[in-house]
């Protein structure tokens, strides 16, 4: 049987045409970087298997054109994935600024509980920096998303992104399971939540004296 | 940039919603500005999409497979029942009491719980999860249901995963007579001509559209594996509405599979049809507790006896509305050794008269065991507070001699209508005087040892729900007695119109110095209640000032 693994998780980029979605991406997977300009058609995925705390989770992740022309099909993928990646050049301002439009958009298209990070692109290219990290921060802490600066071309914080994305929605998965408890009723509730405690641990721990 | 100007002509200005849209060009207002793909750009998108159907596949055949794994774990569970394991049917032993799962609330044997890892509180230190709850955790974990709040598309696999045998090959064995060797999915002929008498085979196909959300390129899977045979007799037409939506025969779709945990289980097809059936077998009398029919089949190569319930009729109502939510335990006698090869068929909810159509397969029985075992079938009332025992037949395994063996049972409740195991009896009395009812605790029998002497020290909590005066009562503390005797009485003040909405629960524990009560028992009485329950609950109502006194088991679930 072919290898297999525990989770599959979908991710997304999403972000103004030529911040470096495509970059990024090419980055993680095929650990390279291709300094020509393609401008990706519609959508585009690719797949890695990560390690998580033991588990073996694959990534399918898909990218998408930044261009208008193809924004009906991009937002097609919204709602499946179960984390978005919302990519800028801080190199370009404009970029930056419609991250709040790139946001919106999530929120008209994507699953509610959808996990959400902030990307600056291209920090290593400091000399022609237009958006500082502190903005970039700002910003993050406005949507409460989690913020990082990257580089497809130095490799700088890319696994670390991708990693922390992943590791957020598994931590998102824990959580909900063990919120999906039946609540105890009202009325008698707490008496069970009592008699719960009340089970002894097994006989070894009994105390003699009765 | 411009894209300002040459939107607003289309968009009302004082739609704030339109011109945000018009901003990020991804409604209506965008389309039109746009040229169309060319082919080339058609062409890539369309390889990007089938590179992701195909892993799509990929994932919906693996999702099958965690699917078919809690299947299979479903099916050989034994079931809820009092005092013995949800999974394995091991009865409760001293040495290894049985736990409560903390999700389902059945009771499970150590073997069969995990320890949950303590979380958040450090004060609820012992939280466990049968297996069958973690399981249905962790596929809905891995399937991505947890996001997507439902089960994506999947495929089940071609073989069960879960079994010695696959389904199909056990039909083929089964069908060793000679008759017709079909398989279940492919025979489409609504049954060959049979007796008078011979239920008609009435087809009705169906499947599970899955919702996908998970991709937009959706393509339905068609799950031929459900595909349920019901059967009719002929002039009665008893067609099972459950929680199964059925529609006659309309494509391989269905829609909604929803419903609780025991009806999730994909239902056995591939039902042998009796076409050699020569004669009808002989009717037994009605014992009033309705009949059964069942069919016996033991195969020499494998040898495994199969035992297909195919339905019951007239079954006794247990609950409010006469009705019973009815399903069958088998197990072999005698037993051999401690080993419990106890089997149980899916529940047939609202109905007295179940169409189980379900084969179970005992392994392991030699040509010798046919002589001199037998097998029990008890039929039970599924009911989250205990189960209640509705009639039961035995049949000698000799039986299925003859091929195929068809046997009509009339049921019986043998174990008499006192219950036996740990109970309670309790009086029940509503006083129109004092406008309250009055409860008897009498006496307590056969109570479960929980003290390293070999005795509890036993007493009663109970409290009515919902009570606006929140009366809580507490009987004395028996020492040392497995049979205590109690006969102590509490008052709850309440209008008996009140009291076919109220539950009486009854808590009995065995009191402890320096560590936690253990405890022993539950019972719930209330309109909501079935059976015994049910009945001495109404009849406290309906005849008021009159003394109701009435054994009742206890179950060990500390259900609410």
């Amino acid at each position: 049987m072919a290898k297999t693994y525990d989770y599959l998780l979908k991710l997304l980029l999403i972000g103004d045409s030529g911040v470096g979605k495509t970059s990024i991406l090419f980055r993680f997977s095929e650990d390279a970087f291709n300094i020509s300009f393609i401008s990706t058609i519609g959508i585009d995925f690719k797949i890695r298997t990560i390690d998580l705390d033991g588990k073996k989770v694959k990534l399918q992740i898909w990218d998408t054109a930044g261009q208008e022309r193809f924004r009906t099909i991009t937002t097609a993928y919204y709602r499946g994935s179960m984390g978005i990646m919302l990519v800028y050049d801080v190199t370009n301002e404009k970029s930056f600024e419609n991250i709040k439009n790139w946001i919106r958009n999530i929120e008209e298209n994507a699953s509610a509980d959808v996990e959400k990070m902030i990307l600056g692109n291209k920090c290593d290219l400091d000399s022609k920096r237009q958006v500082s990290k502190e903005r970039g921060e700002q910003l993050a802490i406005e949507y409460q998303i989690k913020f990082v600066e990257t580089s497809a071309k130095d490799s700088l914080n890319v696994e670390y992104a991708f990693f922390t994305l992943a590791r957020d929605i598994k931590a998102k998965m824990e959580k909900k399971q063990e919120a999906s408890n039946p609540a105890p009723r009202s009325g008698a509730h707490q008496l069970r939540a009592n008699e719960q405690q009340r089970k002894p641990t097994s006989w070894l721990s009994r105390c003699s004296l009765l | 940039m411009n894209h300002q100007s040459k939107g607003n002509k289309y968009v009302c200005p004082n739609d704030r919603q339109l011109s945000l849209r018009a901003k990020l060009r991804t409604g209506w207002s965008a389309a039109r500005s746009e040229p169309p793909l060319t082919p080339s750009e058609r062409d890539a998108i369309a390889a990007v999409v089938k590179r992701a159907e195909k892993l799509e596949e990929v994932e919906a055949k693996r999702i099958g497979r965690l699917v078919a794994r809690l299947e299979g774990m479903r099916r050989s569970a034994q079931g809820p029942a009092p005092r013995t394991c949800l999974l394995c049917g091991e009865t409760a032993r001293l040495l290894a009491p049985l736990r409560t799962c903390a999700i389902c609330r059945n009771s499970a044997c150590p073997k069969c719980v995990i320890d949950t890892p303590p979380h958040r509180s450090p004060l609820s230190r012992e939280q466990y999860m049968c297996n069958l709850c973690a399981e249905t955790r962790e596929m809905w974990k891995k399937s991505g249901a947890w996001f997507f709040k439902s089960l994506p598309k999947y495929v089940l696999p071609e073989r069960r995963t879960t079994g010695r045998y696959t389904d199909s090959e056990l039909s083929r064995t089964l069908q060793d007579g000679g008759n017709s060797s079909n398989e279940g999915k492919t025979d489409s002929e609504p049954g060959s001509p049979l007796s008078i008498h011979a239920p008609t085979f009435s087809r009705q196909a169906s499947s599970i559209e899955r919702r996908s959300i998970s991709s937009p390129h959706d393509t339905h899977y068609e799950w031929s594996e459900t595909d349920i045979l019901s059967h009719g007799f002929s002039g009665l037409s008893l067609h099972r509405t459950d929680s199964l939506n059925q529609r006659p025969l309309a494509g391989l779709k269905r829609t909604g599979s929803k419903g609780s945990a025991y009806s999730l289980r994909s239902i056995r097809k591939d039902m042998p049809k009796p076409n050699n059936q020569i004669e009808r077998p002989p009717t037994i009398p009605d014992a009033g507790f309705g009949t059964l029919e069942i069919k016996l089949a033991y195969d020499n190569a494998t040898s495994s006896l199969a035992v297909t319930v195919l339905r019951a009729r007239g079954l006794i109502g247990m609950d409010m509305t006469g009705l019973s939510d009815p399903f069958c335990r088998l197990e072999v006698l005698p037993r051999e050794g401690t080993y419990s090869n106890r089997l149980r068929t899916k529940t047939v909810h609202k109905t007295k008269n179940p169409e189980f159509n379900e084969t179970v397969h005992f392994f392991g029985i030699t040509e010798s065991d046919l002589t001199v075992k037998s097998i029990e079938i008890v039929l039970f009332d599924d009911d989250k507070y205990g189960c209640d025992e509705m009639g039961s037949a035995t049949v000698a395994l000799r039986e299925c001699a003859k091929s195929p063996a068809q046997l009509r049972l009339a049921l019986s409740v043998s174990s008499g209508s006192e219950p036996t195991g740990p109970r309670i009896l309790l009086a029940l009395c509503y006083n129109t005087k004092k406008r309250a009812l009055v409860v008897i605790v009498c006496r307590g029998a056969e109570l479960p040892p929980r003290d390293s002497n070999g005795y509890s020290d036993p007493f009663v909590k109970l409290h009515l729900d919902p009570d606006p005066y929140h009366k809580k009562h507490k009987t004395s503390i028996k020492w040392r007695n497995l049979n205590p005797v109690w006969n102590e009485e509490f008052c709850f003040e309440t209008r008996p119109t009140e009291l076919s909405r109220q539950n009486l629960t009854l808590t009995v524990w065995d009191k402890d110095y320096g560590k936690p009560n253990d405890f022993l028992g539950s019972l719930i009485l209330g309109a909501t209640s079935k059976g015994r329950r049910l009945k001495h609950w109404m009849d406290c109502i309906k005849f008021p000032d009159h003394r109701h006194e009435q054994w009742h088991s206890l179950t060990d679930t500390q259900h609410l």
